[in-house]
């Protein structure tokens, strides 16, 4: 109160006011302005950004990086919640990966329902069980299709979804089939997606195991073994299964075929390959049909040497 | 004698301008500003006040005018209108600097809130005057209660850190007047 008596403000007060209100009537000038001719002022601000935020960059920079490296440091401190998530993901995505499988194996029986041909080369008969003669020591079942209907000796079965064993005795209206279970069983077999080559050789148990791996680091359960075609006794490509850890640690295969049920079985025609026997003649005259070596009586008594160990 | 105060006075201008240029340069960061979340104080407008109850003499109105003007510049928001308001609302408390020496802090706080709730009304009313799309209401508040909450830190930095307090009695300025 008293001292603005006497102070020289006094004197400086009105003018300092009038110059405060014309500030304050500027400021507001140039709000009306903006709300009248927004583009004239905005092209000024756009113009005033341009020449001061840039000039911030240098010192934008570095603090941005710093600000983004503690951010990364934080995330450091959320691993472990980011594991647990991805396990549980991981989880989730197991189960959509077996929700596929299922998907592929309907698929394959509703296609084999429609008698789509997968591949022209691959024709096939179908044939009905007949028998299912397993015994401990002989997994084998009967079909009701045999030499009058050209089936040959070696010939792959299928049912819809994987292989089942090899043709092995023909008769003339049956022939018997070996399961990929019977421990006479040997496929050349095709790891996937390793490409690793193995052997499946049956041993009486459901879930073959496979043998002779050059590398078994490279194949984990789950992976997908078809048959190989090596040596030319069964058609390349055909599904068998999946690999499964035994509960011995050996690999085994968890056949894809359903070994429950089978019913009908496809009898694969395999055409013989060309045999090369000598270096100079690289295509051979096509070799005639060899005839079925196996005796008819195949079809009487199918397991003529069962009991190898008992 | 005249000259290292008259330095000071220039000194503490000089930091205003470059804290005011810090606030705004953290505004401009380009680090998690992603929509919805919660507005930060208006710190400038905080310190502005606060400076202006404790050395009128650091803070002239046209300093304030050009800081908050390149402020609304830089931060989009309409030219002028908030740059105007917190001129005025700065004026009013500059002439009750002296009244605010002789009260507690409390009340000072209660006077700097309410003035900083009447600017934030006045300039939505002339927002909405004029027909401009404003901010939510909510989104405002939360400002505004962040401000005002922020007010006692931002005197304690100024008081401690910065050294701007409230003339002691007896102190005189650069021409022997006393504060």
């Amino acid at each position: 109160m008293a001292r603005d008596r006497t102070s020289p403000e006094e004197f400086t007060r009105p003018l300092r006011r009038i110059l405060v209100g014309g500030l304050v009537f500027l400021l507001l000038a140039l709000f009306f302005l903006w709300r009248i001719d927004s583009p004239r002022v905005e092209r000024f601000r756009s113009a005033l950004v341009d020449r001061v935020v840039p000039s911030f960059s240098w010192a934008m920079l570095p603090i941005t990086k710093a600000a983004e490296m503690v951010e990364d440091f934080q995330s450091y401190t959320r691993i472990y919640e980011q594991n647990q998530e991805l396990r549980r993901e991981l989880q989730q995505m197991k189960a959509w990966r077996e929700a596929a499988l299922q998907l592929e194996q309907k698929n394959a029986r509703l296609l084999d329902l429609n008698q789509v041909r997968l591949d022209p080369k691959l024709t096939h008969v179908t044939g009905v069980v007949l028998a299912d003669s397993g015994s401990p020591f002989r997994q084998s079942v009967l079909l009701n299709v045999g030499a009058r209907d050209g089936i040959r000796d070696g010939w792959a079965t299928m049912d819809g979804i994987g292989l089942v064993g090899r043709i092995s005795g023909v008769g003339q209206t049956t022939s018997r089939v070996i399961l990929l279970t019977d421990s006479n069983s040997r496929i050349p077999v095709t790891v996937q997606p390793s490409g690793q080559k193995a052997l499946l050789s049956g041993d009486n148990t459901s879930a073959p195991p496979l043998e002779f791996l050059e590398k078994q680091d490279l194949v984990r359960p789950g992976d997908r073994v078809i048959s190989s075609g090596d040596g030319g006794v069964f058609p390349a490509g055909l599904l068998v299964g999946q690999v499964a850890l035994g509960v011995d640690g050996r690999l085994r295969v968890r056949l894809a075929a359903d070994y429950e049920r089978l019913e009908f079985l496809r009898v694969l025609r395999s055409h013989e390959s060309a045999v090369i026997s000598e270096p100079g003649a690289l295509i051979p005259p096509p070799v005639p049909p060899v005839a079925p070596e196996q005796q008819p009586e195949a079809e009487a008594n199918p397991t003529p040497e069962g009991g190898a160990g008992g | 004698m005249a000259d290292s105060a008259s330095s000071t006075v220039w000194g503490y201008r000089g930091l205003y301008v470059l804290i005011a240029v810090a606030l705004l340069f953290l505004r401009l960061l380009p680090l998690g500003s992603e929509s919805g979340s919660w507005p930060g104080p208006n710190l400038l407008c905080a310190m502005t006040f606060a400076w202006v109850l404790r050395r009128p003499d650091y803070v002239p109105p046209l300093l304030i005018a050009m800081v908050v003007l390149l402020e609304d510049m830089l931060t989009m928001r309409p030219p002028g209108l908030w740059a105007a308001v917190v001129v005025v609302a700065a004026e009013f408390l500059r002439a009750r600097a002296a009244l605010t020496r002789e009260v507690s802090f409390v009340l000072e706080w209660l006077i700097v809130g309410i003035v900083m709730a009447a600017s934030v009304l006045a300039y939505r009313l002339i927002l909405s005057l004029v027909m401009l799309p404003q901010v939510s209401m909510a989104q405002t508040v939360i400002q505004l209660a962040l401000t005002i909450l922020s007010y006692p830190v931002v005197v304690a930095v100024s008081r401690l850190a910065l050294g701007v307090r409230k003339p002691a009695t007896g102190e005189v300025d650069a021409y022997g007047r006393r504060l």
